[in-house]
């Protein structure tokens, strides 16, 4: 099972965005293949993460996303 | 003479006796009538927000005017002997207990719509995903989906007992749906806010 963690940025204690930090190894996809179980959905992760990734390529260990 | 006597101290007696029931009468009639303007001046919200201490009082009215029916009024004034200071007492207790529920309301009006639009948000994806995530299967998603039909309608059945003035409605029925929305995120795998835990017992 998926383990998003609604502690990201500046949120409250309502706060119902789930999050994801980015591990060694891993992409967009492999983030979407673990939450959707398909990796072509990895755009929908980009397009909600489009204020701190400018390509979808481009992600750092560490970042956290969130998973829409 | 004697006997003379003893019926004037009887009559004085009568006399004395009726002087003090009117007394009393007027007493209980008065407190009877102030009681009641009370009680009708107290508010829709005493009867709404603190109902024990609301019957208390309605009661003790309804007491004293049964003593009164029955000639009896000293124990109708006694019967009203406090009713001020306990409708006084109600409605302190009911605009308390009205603004703990409307600051509930405010809490719970604005993390239940995070909760269903996450929620809306993971079921749209996951209806659309060519395959589901390990440990989920489409009867999950199916299940999670009228789930979130069923906590949308409640949530907005909650907002219009919200409008209506049942605030206490309203909040059950907003309780019940974050309980709702609480099970589909974990069926989903999502984690649920802090905010949205089961208050302790």
């Amino acid at each position: 099972m998926p383990d998003d963690q609604p502690k990201g940025p500046g949120g409250g204690a309502w706060d119902s965005t789930q999050w994801h930090e980015v591990q060694k190894g891993e992409t967009l996809s492999k983030i979407a293949q673990k939450y959707y179980g398909d990796p072509s959905l990895y755009t929908k992760i980009f397009e909600a993460n489009k204020d701190s990734i400018k390509d979808p390529n481009l992600i750092r260990i560490g970042q956290k996303l969130r998973i829409p | 003479m004697l006997r003379k006597t003893s019926r004037m101290a009887l009559v004085i007696l009568a006399c004395g006796l009726a002087v003090g029931c009117g007394k009393y009468k007027r007493l209980a009639d008065t407190a009877i009538k102030t009681a009641d303007t009370a009680v009708a001046s107290a508010g829709d919200d005493v009867a709404k927000y603190a109902a024990d201490q609301w019957k208390q009082i309605t009661d003790s009215v309804a007491s004293a005017k049964d003593s009164y029916a029955k000639g009896d009024y000293k124990a109708a004034i006694a019967s009203l002997q406090d009713i001020g200071p306990k409708i006084q007492a109600a409605q302190a207790a009911a605009s308390a207990k009205k603004t703990e529920l409307e600051n509930a309301w405010t809490n719970l009006s604005a993390g239940v719509p995070q909760m269903i639009d996450a929620i809306k948000s993971r079921v749209d994806i996951l209806s659309s995903s060519k395959k589901l995530p390990k440990g989920m299967d489409k009867a999950q998603v199916e299940s999670a989906r009228s789930g979130l039909d069923a906590a949308t309608s409640a949530w907005t059945s909650a907002q219009e007992a919200f409008k209506s003035g049942n605030l206490t409605g309203a909040i059950a029925k907003a309780n019940g749906v974050k309980d709702q929305a609480v099970q589909i995120m974990q069926s989903l795998g999502m984690t649920p806010p802090p905010a949205a835990a089961p208050a302790a017992k």
